[in-house]
């Protein structure tokens, strides 16, 4: 601690092969938990926000409640699906595609599916209120000079929520590079990611510089994207005249 | 635009139905299969038994780290609560320079991530005698994020507040503190239980603090299932999980009912 100041830290990270690719690995992470996240949450927030009957509040409850539960009952929930004998790598196993005793569990794709389903009710409450937020009679007047719903969907209702979906999804990328339960549960002991990295190296190895580089890289990150989302946000409400 | 009678309206509603299962399966997954009665995990579950409920309810660990948790998120939810609003009163109704600056300041752990925070406390209390070690350190730590999630439901809150109520109240001849307490705090009032309810929810299903700066005699719930997932891996800590999910649910039932009110 009363040593000088050093960039060896932050050299040995960025220098050597392996602890790039945890570094890749985490931001791959964020963009395929991104992806996942907004393929499923458009079209949930977007029938959420345009339903009118009285289930939609329910439906919409139903959909945060997970946020009620902890991450660590959510990640041992695709534990359970995910290891040998779970419901999920039993039907993988059964159709022939893969090895009999194959697991899903600590493989990178286990890991996207649990991560984007912990993140995906943040998406969707994003979504949902910039979608709510539209006005419909631009999507009328489209439809009614002609266009086809694919077209309207694609040239009006998805530019005018642009705004929220670059915000949602800066925010959910985020949430993902940084998060650490889902990665260190799902991802076992192959889990290959900074999350995981800085907690080995501070409550196992012990290597507190170290760590305290990566969880610095990490917050540059998060920092970037904060800066970005709060740059963009404020570009959208400017354009629209909102304060 | 979404009617079933086009292909993009069956695209959207397939997708929809998709990730609404998606988001609550794996729940429904935890919840069927504590039921089981197989000594292994299985999903489907087989048989029916309750005895994997009396195996967690009996187990000192989780009983013991469930009322850890409660003890660290009733603390963590009161005093975020009692700091929160008194400094969102101080940031709404007195001006003073670098209030703005302050406001950022005081809202900033929030973009910070949870794990950075942990390091951070982890290297911090190593240097420093403050505080004992173990739970008065993760209350500490649990409040930097409890106190911002208070004040960013409260400062809105209290800007909507009409204060020409309160003066009345004070030509009435209340004191300013009187007025403050009989008129203002009752309308504060759904916004103070919100406001600690996030503060609880967020302290009681929090593990990262927990595991970097809590201590492992004392480990609340969270960190009990993270090392019970990894190294017990048995239908007790599905059951554990289940009972999670039920009182979440619960929560949400009575944070609806109160919010109706």
């Amino acid at each position: 601690m009363g040593d000088p100041p050093t960039t060896r830290h932050f050299a040995r990270f960025l220098g050597d092969s392996y602890w790039l690719g945890v570094l890749v690995n985490s931001l791959s992470l964020g963009v395929c938990v991104t992806a996942v996240t907004l393929v499923f949450g458009f079209p949930l927030a977007f029938l959420l926000a345009r339903s009118e009957t009285r289930w939609a509040g329910l439906l919409l409850l139903l959909t945060t409640f997970p946020l009620w539960v902890s991450a660590v009952v959510r990640s041992f929930a695709w534990m359970v699906l995910f290891y040998r004998g779970g419901a999920i790598s039993r039907l993988l196993q059964g159709s022939g595609l893969v090895e009999p005793d194959f697991a899903l569990l600590g493989t990178f794709a286990a890991v996207v599916i649990a991560m984007a389903q912990v993140l995906l009710p943040i998406m969707v409450i994003t979504l949902y209120a910039v979608i709510r937020g539209i006005d419909r009679d631009l999507e009328h007047a489209a439809l009614g000079l002609g266009a086809t719903p694919l077209a309207t969907m694609w040239l009006v209702t998805l530019r005018l929520a642009s705004g929220g979906i670059v915000a949602g999804s800066l925010l959910v990328f985020s949430l993902s590079v940084s998060a650490f339960a889902t990665p260190s549960m799902v991802g076992g002991a192959r889990a290959h990611f900074m999350a995981v990295t800085i907690y080995e190296q501070t409550l196992e190895l012990l290597d507190w510089p170290f760590a305290a580089a990566i969880a610095a890289l990490l917050l540059a990150i998060s920092l970037v994207v904060a800066l970005l989302y709060g740059w963009l946000v404020g570009a959208a409400d400017r354009s629209t005249g909102r304060p | 635009m979404t009617s079933l009678r086009n292909g993009l309206g069956w695209l959207l509603w397939t997708l929809s139905a998709l990730g609404f299962a998606y988001i609550l399966g794996p729940l429904a997954v935890i919840v069927a299969s504590s039921f089981g009665d197989t000594g292994y995990i299985a999903f489907p579950p087989e048989g029916f038994s309750l005895r994997w409920y009396q195996a967690a309810l009996t187990d000192p660990r989780y009983v013991g780290g469930f009322f850890i948790s409660l003890r660290l998120a009733s603390t963590v939810a009161l005093l975020s609560l009692v700091i929160g609003t008194l400094a969102a009163v101080a940031l709404t109704r007195l001006d003073f320079p670098g209030r703005a600056l302050l406001e950022a300041l005081f809202l900033s752990p929030l973009i910070l991530p949870t794990l950075v925070l942990a390091v951070a406390l982890t290297l911090f209390f190593a240097s420093t005698p403050l505080l004992p070690g173990g739970t008065p350190r993760l209350i500490a730590g649990h409040l930097l994020v409890g106190v911002p999630l208070v004040l960013r439901v409260m400062l809105p809150v209290l800007r909507r507040v009409d204060r020409s109520v309160e003066e009345a109240a004070q030509n009435l001849g209340a004191s300013p503190i009187k007025a403050f307490l009989l008129v203002t705090l009752p309308a504060l009032r759904p916004g103070l239980f919100a406001a600690a309810a996030l503060a609880f929810i967020f302290s009681f299903d929090e593990v990262e603090m927990a595991l970097f700066v809590g201590s492992a005699r004392e480990a609340p719930l969270t960190v009990v299932l993270y090392g019970a997932a990894q190294m017990q891996f048995d239908p007790t800590v599905v059951a554990a999980s289940s009972l999670l999910i039920m009182l979440a649910g619960l929560l949400m039932l009575l944070q609806q009912v109160f919010s109706r009110r």
